[in-house]
């Protein structure tokens, strides 16, 4: 029996020993750090005078601007090719059909005046079918022979030309109004995904822990997830010391919008309508999804932080 | 407007290993493991023990089998053995022969039942012999079924305490959980690492043992017809 005891022992401490030198850790899961996105419910006043700051901070930063100033010279050009396109084009149909499509090249010459930012549209196509028959009469007797034809495919190929009417939209826009708003609209349509292949053809900046730091979410795009959230929250207002309780909510977002992890409340407070509070900071969040954000800044939006702060919001 | 503050997972802090398992446990989960330990210990130690014991026993049933019916002279086998310490089949052998020679010592031989006396003593002689072979089988059986309950009463007992500790944190946090429910099934590990050996070196054991008996018994019968016959034939 002592023999089987030692070696029994023996056995065991090998085994331990084995065990300390063969797994002394277990290696920990490499967990990627996501950067939390901060988002605070606060009235509306504050958040207006907040903009005008942050406006002026973001001047500074050359990579969040200097993209947009190239979008204004940009989108005016697809603008043009088209028009321009469609100039050459119409040109020839207009002759041949003499006197009854007077009224089709009015219509496919009002593209043209868009390009030539003429102050008076009116004028210009009146006076362009004029000089258009004077350079194409060689051309004439070609059309003549297909005479019966030629105003048919003329339609067809009118058609096509009324499809790409959104570019017709934006071009006549700026022409009609000539208004700085509904110019700083377009660009604002086309910046997302602009900005998104500007952050990722950028090398790496200074300071930030990852790449994805250079996506930032602009202060209209967590405004609108602010009021999103606070339509939703009912504060609460009957509790003793209501004022106090704030919350501070950290929740994940699909890229639909919608929540993906249960939120998770972050601070504590020993009052015991905390609960409550808590509670219904959470209820408010998980209401309100889907989340409207811009899918280009995904990253940005990934995992949200919200203070809920019934002190704002009950005016006190 | 409040600042805002970004929030990081706490970073697990200590290792995992066995040791630093063992050493951050509760004082309870840690009698259990120790414990669960020593049991394995011992396990081991019968298991080694019968091992060599039921070999050995094996190889003394066959050398003396093949002595046996090598047509060596009963009385030369008796001389030869008597003497010495005898196990299983030799030993039921110098039992029988024993009352044998001393049913036919002295003035008047008490052969009337010696058949039955010879079957009695051979009797008693395969149940020590079983006894031997059997003694501590039991203790595997045990270790082998309750293991795994002490194993698991540890594990509860841990679990217990992290969400206790959990509670008085007021975080549900994974890395305040974790630790806890590592240590605790650790105590479960332990209890299946002594089990599981113990289950299956008591089924094999007491599988050769019941064989060893047999044997035993098969022999017993086969020596107790031979005596009767010589016993008849003296008559």
């Amino acid at each position: 029996m002592r023999a089987g005891l030692i070696a029994s022992l023996i056995g065991h401490s090998t085994i331990l020993v084995w065990g300390l030198i063969a797994f002394p850790d277990a290696e920990s899961f490499s967990v990627p750090q996501v950067e939390s996105l901060p988002v605070d419910l606060v009235p509306v006043e504050e958040f207006t005078q907040l903009r005008l700051g942050e406006r002026t901070a973001e001047v500074r930063e050359v990579a969040a601007l200097q993209p947009a100033e190239v979008e204004t010279e940009e989108p005016p050009q697809p603008a043009d090719k088209p028009g321009e396109s469609e100039v050459q084009q119409p040109s020839p149909p207009t002759p041949s059909p003499t006197t009854a499509p007077a009224p089709e090249p009015e219509v496919a010459a009002e593209p043209e005046p868009a390009p030539a930012p003429e102050p008076e549209p009116e004028p210009a196509p009146a006076a362009e079918p004029e000089p258009a028959p004077e350079p194409e009469p060689a051309p004439e007797p070609e059309p003549q022979q297909q005479a019966a034809p030629a105003p048919q495919p003329i339609v067809t190929s009118v058609a096509p030309r009324s499809k790409p009417t959104p570019p017709r939209r934006s071009a006549e826009a700026p022409r009609d109004d000539f208004s700085a708003n509904q110019i700083a609209a377009l660009l604002n349509k086309v910046e997302p995904a602009q900005q998104t292949g500007n952050a990722s053809q950028q090398p790496a900046s200074l300071g930030s822990r990852q790449g994805a730091q250079n996506i930032r979410m602009s202060q209209s795009e967590l405004d609108a997830l602010r009021g999103q959230v606070a339509q939703c929250w009912n504060p609460p207002v009957g509790a003793v010391g209501a004022e106090e309780l704030k919350v501070r909510v950290r929740f994940n977002l699909s890229r639909s919008g919608e929540v993906s992890s249960s939120p998770e409340v972050l601070n504590s407070n020993g009052n015991p309508a905390f609960r409550a509070a808590a509670s219904s900071a959470v209820r408010a969040i998980m209401r309100c999804q889907p989340y409207s954000l811009p899918i280009a800044k995904y990253e940005a939006w990934q995992e949200v932080i919200v203070n809920f702060d019934p002190r704002e919001m009950l005016g006190g | 407007m409040e600042t805002l503050v970004q929030s990081t997972l706490a970073a697990p802090e200590g290792d995992i290993s066995f040791f630093s398992l063992f050493w951050q446990a509760h004082i309870v989960v840690k009698i259990v493991m120790i414990g669960l330990l020593g049991a394995s210990v011992w396990c081991w130690a019968i298991i080694v023990d019968k091992f060599f014991l039921i070999g050995r026993t094996r190889r003394q049933m066959n050398r003396f089998e093949t002595v046996f019916w090598s047509g060596q002279s009963l009385e030369e086998l008796y001389g030869t053995l008597h003497n010495r310490v005898n196990h299983s089949m030799s030993a039921l052998f110098v039992a029988a022969m024993r009352e044998w020679k001393r049913s036919h010592e002295g003035s008047r031989p008490a052969i009337g039942s010696l058949q039955q006396r010879i079957d009695r003593v051979m009797d008693v002689t395969i149940q020590r012999e079983a006894e031997r072979l059997e003694s501590r089988l039991l203790i595997l059986a045990t270790v082998g079924s309750s293991a795994p309950f002490i194993g698991l009463f540890g594990t509860v007992w841990g679990i217990m305490t992290a969400f206790q500790a959990i509670a008085a944190s007021e975080s549900t946090n994974l890395a305040v959980v974790a630790p806890g429910i590592a240590e605790a099934l650790f105590a479960t590990a332990l209890g299946l690492l002594a089990a599981i050996p113990a289950v299956i070196a008591y089924n094999k054991f007491s599988s050769d043992v019941g064989k060893a008996v047999s044997r035993m018994e098969g022999f017993a019968d086969e020596f107790s017809a031979i005596l009767s016959r010589q016993i008849d034939e003296r008559g």
